[in-house]
């Protein structure tokens, strides 16, 4: 799960105070593991450090969180090529998938193109697994076939979420 | 239970609704034929009923028995004279005429029906019919016969048939009360039914006619059931989800009973409409030879009701019956298995009956009447059951081999499912195969007689003789032929000769023994013929060459119907010696050949009659009587209009069970379309799978049939079959071709189903 | 990685089967509106979707089984979607082989004359036809089943059967609609086993609509069709 770039997202829609990066990261990506205060910080910081987000103007109150962050050029170039690029089709891949939907949903992309891509993607290698289980190894086609299926599974997670998408953005721009 | 069954029959969708047009159209078809053959039946028996006077006979007369009895209303005999009376047929060619002679001494007596009052002598009346024929023909061969002048026609409320042939004929009391077999009656008789002579068949014919009904009702009734039966898969469907929700197997046979119930009320309805629509052309189906008068045909109410309410009944009994055969069990049809084939044993049966028939032809015949009757009824009943249980075999061993050798696929696709499913193929037709084959022995039976006895053969020496044989004459003979009689009979034009066959006196020495032609053993009276006069009359026989005289059976006189006639011809009589000539004695027949034209035998009949009235009955040598050819005749053509309709029912029949299954052939055969296969090859094989059975089937049940009666003639009558006439082969391969049109209209319908647009996968 | 949108080209005349803005419907519902689809000699392609979708729709107006109301098939550079019922039959006949997903088996005959029909209806001899049909059944592993009846087969072994008689009159096309729709996994990864293999040692071209991605997995591509259209999206291959 890739908090820099989530983060980049979300700043990506708007500019935002480190806290309430917090709270949105925690209400879309975060159910079962909150982000902790130091994490948000610590990677706002390096951002800033690469050049992908600039600190605001500091606002008047108090803590160190008065910051409000926006993105940079360079920030958001790296967010869009993450976010257009399929993630390596392995297993346990789903919450990736997951954060780029609901992000190409709140910035108000068409995440169908990127469910088509994706499927695209995973079907490539599924052909790839499906050659190696022609051969004759009974092992590799076990393996194989262990790949196959959470590939096929991933599939069902696509044409699902595919299906549910206008209901999905719905929920998530509001 | 009942409203909800009626409600699904009713609005269950267009596949219920023709299902239940069809059952509703097989049934009025039934229905229509039913009130066809009653209406038939009917019109006979008011025309028997117009014609019943023509059956008076009088009381034991002038020494002769008589058959039947008075006349059943009793006029009382104080006011009306008694009538001198005489009743016989005359025959002009295939033509029966009945004469009637009457007289009376009194000044009021007794007037027939029809005629306003006696003819005198040398007066008659006749009918229309035969007023017109008198016009058309000369007098030498008809008119001379009744003498006299006509004075008026006969109205036709007292004739059965407007085309009857009925002349009376008015004599002097002192003349008729001489003739054997005339009588004084006080009393016509009014019902047909008292046993008098039949002279024009009708009675006959009715019950031909009945027992004709119910050999059509076979295919009828198959039809029906087949039609119950239709798309049973379908409705087996349905009703199988109205078991899973919970019903009963009782509940579900009461909703298969209404809507068998709605179907034949529907179809009862249709059926009288339809035969409403039929009635006036009925008059023109000559069912006994002569058209029926259109007044006649109806059905009275009883008729009505009878079929109104059996034929519904008859049909829920049928279909609750059909449904006790199949199990539904709420998870409906089962998987498909191909059903047990038929086994060999079945043939069994028809290969004994057949054998047995053979066997008397080989062997001969059983010597008592009694054994004969057993075992020809023992073979044809075996044929006929045979027929019944080889037929699924039969057709599963044609189409297994059909299938086997076949490269093509129409053929090999209808024969696996033919011998795959024989029972079902056969089914459709099951009725038709003992209509044919029944029917088939009638007409070869009856072709076979009519041939050799009757007027319609064609070039035997037999059907150019005329013969009159003096029956009613004292002793059975005249005693003396006049000469200028035998002159004028000689001079007729187209008479090649004439024979006198004379009582054989007691001295008479024969070379060598009398040759017993009819069968009939003992001789009642030895003939004696001069061979010159025998050579000139080549059908009573040969002498021997050099020989004077020759002794002659009584086979001359009485030649049933068993026996060929030809075999008189055949026949070498041996010479007779005499101690006197044969000039004063008596003679018992004259044999009068002609170049056999139908004028020269009318004439050589006329003038007979009129030189010997009363004494004898002149027709054509072995003839059988015309009122037997009649009946003969009607059985004949009535055998060939059951023919015909058996098979455009079957075809019926077949068209329906097709249809029904092919709702169960959609699948593969739209897969097939899918996959190139062109809709011509689907066509072809449906087409085979019904049009084979059905054309093999016929066929083969006419040539058995035909064969079954060839076997009978021989062993029976010592005859062999003649091929019955064009009109038999017409009518079966008339048949056949209307049956294959209809099952050929209900091709189109596998265009539809197999739809490539509907090809959806369910 | 990355994917690029290859843009379809469809003016090549080395494509084997075309389909240019076909458009189809049933009465008043839509099937097809305007799919597209290119296809190489030899290729194995996946047609997926969700039901409903008109994916086989798509396949039958391809192999000619349908005539689309507007837009063009083509086969070997000919134009099919204009020939008469009658051409469009012959065409399947000669040049096509189908697998569908059950029912297919006409159940009066026997095994080998069903995998047999194609021939027979060619107007090949029995014995040569039946002869020819026979060694299909080693080579799909369902040899001792000739004499069997369909009902008496299990669904692979029918499948097996099935696609023997697609392949039996060497087709240039094999149009197959979920195959293994009916079967449970394994049998259906055996069944798409043997389509693969044989397909490929004839060079034959298969289109195979499936929405099962395992299924579709041993085509060579896809396209998915959603709503009555086709998108066909190629990955550039990468080095894992």
């Amino acid at each position: 799960m890739s908090v820099p770039l989530t983060l980049l997202g979300l700043l990506e829609r708007e500019p935002s105070h480190g806290y309430d990066l917090k709270r949105d990261y925690d209400t879309y990506f975060g159910r079962s593991k909150p982000l902790p205060f130091g994490q948000v910080y610590a990677t706002l910081a390096r951002l800033s450090r690469d050049g992908k987000v600039a600190p605001g103007e500091v606002e008047p109150g108090d803590g160190p969180d008065r910051k409000r962050y926006a993105i940079t050029p360079v920030g958001k170039q790296e967010f869009e090529t993450w976010l257009a690029e399929p993630v390596e089709p392995e297993p346990h891949l789903q919450t990736v998938l997951f954060a780029k939907v609901v992000l190409a949903l709140m910035l108000g992309r068409s995440a169908e193109q990127y469910l088509d891509t994706q499927r695209a993607a995973h079907l490539q290698r599924m052909r790839e697994l499906t050659e190696l289980k022609r051969q004759d190894s009974l092992i590799d086609a076990l393996l194989a076939d262990h790949g196959l299926f959470h590939l096929e599974a991933d599939l069902r997670w696509i044409d699902m979420t595919a299906a549910r998408l206008p209901s999905l953005a719905m929920e998530v721009v509001s | 239970m009942t409203r909800f069954g009626l409600r699904l029959t009713l609005r269950g969708g267009r596949e219920s609704l023709i299902r239940l047009v069809v059952m509703a159209l097989a049934v009025g078809v039934g229905v229509a034929m039913l009130l066809v053959t009653m209406a038939t039946i009917n019109a006979l028996g008011k025309q028997n009923a117009r014609g019943a006077w023509l059956a008076t006979s009088p009381p034991a007369a002038n020494g002769n028995p008589q058959l039947g009895q008075q006349g059943t209303s009793e006029a009382s005999s104080s006011t009306i004279d008694p009538l001198w009376w005489l009743v016989s047929t005359n025959q002009l060619g295939n033509q029966v005429i009945v004469r009637v002679d009457v007289a009376s001494a009194a000044a009021r007596s007794l007037v027939p029906p029809g005629i306003p009052r006696l003819p005198g002598p040398g007066q008659f009346y006749a009918s229309p019919a035969l007023a017109k024929l008198l016009r058309s023909t000369p007098a030498s061969e008809l008119g001379d016969r009744f003498g006299g002048t006509e004075i008026g026609t006969i109205g036709s409320s007292a004739l059965p048939s407007p085309s009857d042939l009925v002349v009376i004929i008015g004599q002097s009391a002192r003349t008729l009360a001489q003739v054997p077999g005339a009588g004084e009656i006080t009393s016509f008789t009014t019902s047909s039914s008292s046993g008098g002579p039949d002279s024009l068949g009708t009675t006959g014919l009715q019950v031909v006619l009945s027992i004709l009904a119910l050999v059509l009702l076979f295919p009828v009734l198959v039809f029906i059931g087949t039609a119950t039966r239709l798309s049973a898969a379908r409705r087996e469907q349905r009703f199988a989800a109205i078991r899973l929700v919970g019903a009963t197997l009782r509940q579900v046979a009461v909703i298969s009973a209404v809507e068998a119930l709605v179907a034949a009320v529907a179809g009862v309805a249709i059926g009288f409409g339809a035969f409403f629509l039929v009635e006036p052309a009925l008059v023109h189906v000559p069912f006994a030879g002569q058209p029926l008068s259109a007044g006649d045909l109806s059905i009275g109410l009883l008729d009505i009701l009878i079929v109104a309410i059996g034929v519904p009944a008859a049909a829920t009994v049928v279909a609750r019956a059909a449904l006790r055969r199949v199990r539904i069990s709420p998870l409906g049809v089962a998987r498909r298995v191909t059903p047990r084939p038929p086994r060999f044993y079945r043939v069994l049966p028809l290969l004994a009956g057949i054998a047995d028939l053979a066997f008397f032809v080989a062997v001969g015949r059983p010597t008592s009447s009694n054994g004969q009757i057993q075992a020809y009824l023992l073979g044809f009943f075996l044929i006929m059951i045979g027929l019944v249980t080889a037929g699924p075999w039969l057709t599963m061993a044609a189409s297994k081999i059909m299938a086997k050798r076949t490269s093509r696929v129409p053929v090999l696709l209808a024969g696996r499912r033919l011998s795959d499913n024989p029972r079902g193929a056969f089914r459709a037709i099951s009725g038709l195969i003992l209509a044919i084959f029944i029917t088939s022995v009638a007409v070869g039976v009856i072709s076979t007689l009519l041939i050799d006895h009757g007027s319609t053969s064609s070039n035997t020496a037999a059907s150019k003789t005329v013969t009159d044989q003096f029956v009613f004459g004292p002793n059975n003979s005249m005693p003396s032929v006049p000469t200028a009689e035998l002159t004028s009979l000689r001079s007729i034009d187209g008479v090649t000769g004439v024979t006198l066959v004379y009582v054989a006196p007691s001295d008479l020495r024969t070379d060598g023994p009398v040759p017993d032609i009819n069968g009939l053993g003992g001789d009642i009276q030895f003939g004696l013929a001069s061979c010159a006069e025998l050579a000139i009359t080549p059908a009573l026989g040969h002498c021997h060459s050099g020989a004077a005289l020759a002794t002659l059976g009584d086979d001359i006189a009485f030649m049933p119907v068993t026996k060929s006639v030809t075999i008189a011809a055949s026949t070498t009589w041996p010479t007779a010696h005499i101690s006197q000539g044969l000039k004063g004695l008596p003679v018992q027949l004259i044999a009068v050949a002609t170049d056999g034209s139908a004028s020269a035998i009318a004439r050589a009949e006329t003038a007979l009659d009129r030189a010997f009235p009363f004494v004898g009955s002149p027709t054509l040598f072995g003839e059988i009587g015309t009122q037997t050819t009649q009946l003969l005749t009607a059985l004949k053509t009535a055998s060939e209009v059951v023919i015909l309709a058996s098979l455009l029912i079957a075809g019926c029949s077949l068209a329906v069970s097709m249809a029904a299954g092919l709702s169960e052939r959609k699948r593969p055969f739209s897969l097939l379309r899918l996959t190139g296969v062109p809709l011509g090859v689907l066509r072809r094989v449906v087409a085979l799978e019904t049009a084979a059975p059905l054309i093999v089937i016929a066929l083969a049940s006419a040539v058995i049939g035909l064969v079954a009666s060839d076997l009978f003639l021989r062993s029976q009558l010592g005859l062999t079959l003649r091929l019955p006439g064009v009109t038999y082969f017409v009518i079966v391969i008339g048949g056949l071709v209307g049956a294959l049109a209809v099952i050929g209209s209900t091709l189109p319908l596998l265009n539809r189903i197999t739809r490539l647009e509907d090809a959806r996968m369910e | 990685m990355s994917l690029t949108a290859a843009p379809v080209d469809i003016r090549s005349t080395d494509y084997l089967i075309e389909a240019r803005d076909v458009v189809f419907d049933f009465g008043e519902t839509p099937a097809l509106r305007g799919a597209n689809v290119s296809i190489r000699e030899g290729e194995i392609l996946a047609v997926m979707g969700p039901s409903g979708s008109g994916k086989s729709t798509l396949l039958h107006c391809l192999a000619g089984i349908l005539a689309p109301k507007h837009g063009e098939i083509r086969f070997s550079g000919q134009r099919v979607d204009t020939l008469g019922d009658n051409e469009r039959s012959a065409l399947r006949r000669d040049s096509f082989g189908f697998v569908f997903q059950f029912g297919q088996l006409v159940p009066e005959l026997t095994a080998e004359e069903n995998v047999a029909l194609p021939l027979l209806l060619g107007g090949l001899r029995r014995n040569d036809a039946l002869g020819r049909a026979r060694e299909w059944f080693e080579r799909l592993g369902i040899d001792g089943l000739e004499r069997r009846r369909s009902g008496e087969l299990s669904g692979g072994q029918a499948q097996r059967v099935a696609l023997a008689r697609g392949l039996v009159a060497n087709p240039k096309v094999l149009f197959a609609d979920e195959p293994t729709g009916s079967l449970d996994s394994l049998t259906g990864e055996l069944v798409m086993e043997l389509l693969v293999t044989a397909a490929r040692q004839a060079g034959t071209t298969v289109v195979l609509v499936t929405h099962e991605p395992r299924v579709a997995a041993y085509a060579g591509r896809e396209v998915i069709v959603r709503d009555g259209l086709v998108s066909s999206l190629v990955p550039d291959t990468r080095a894992p």
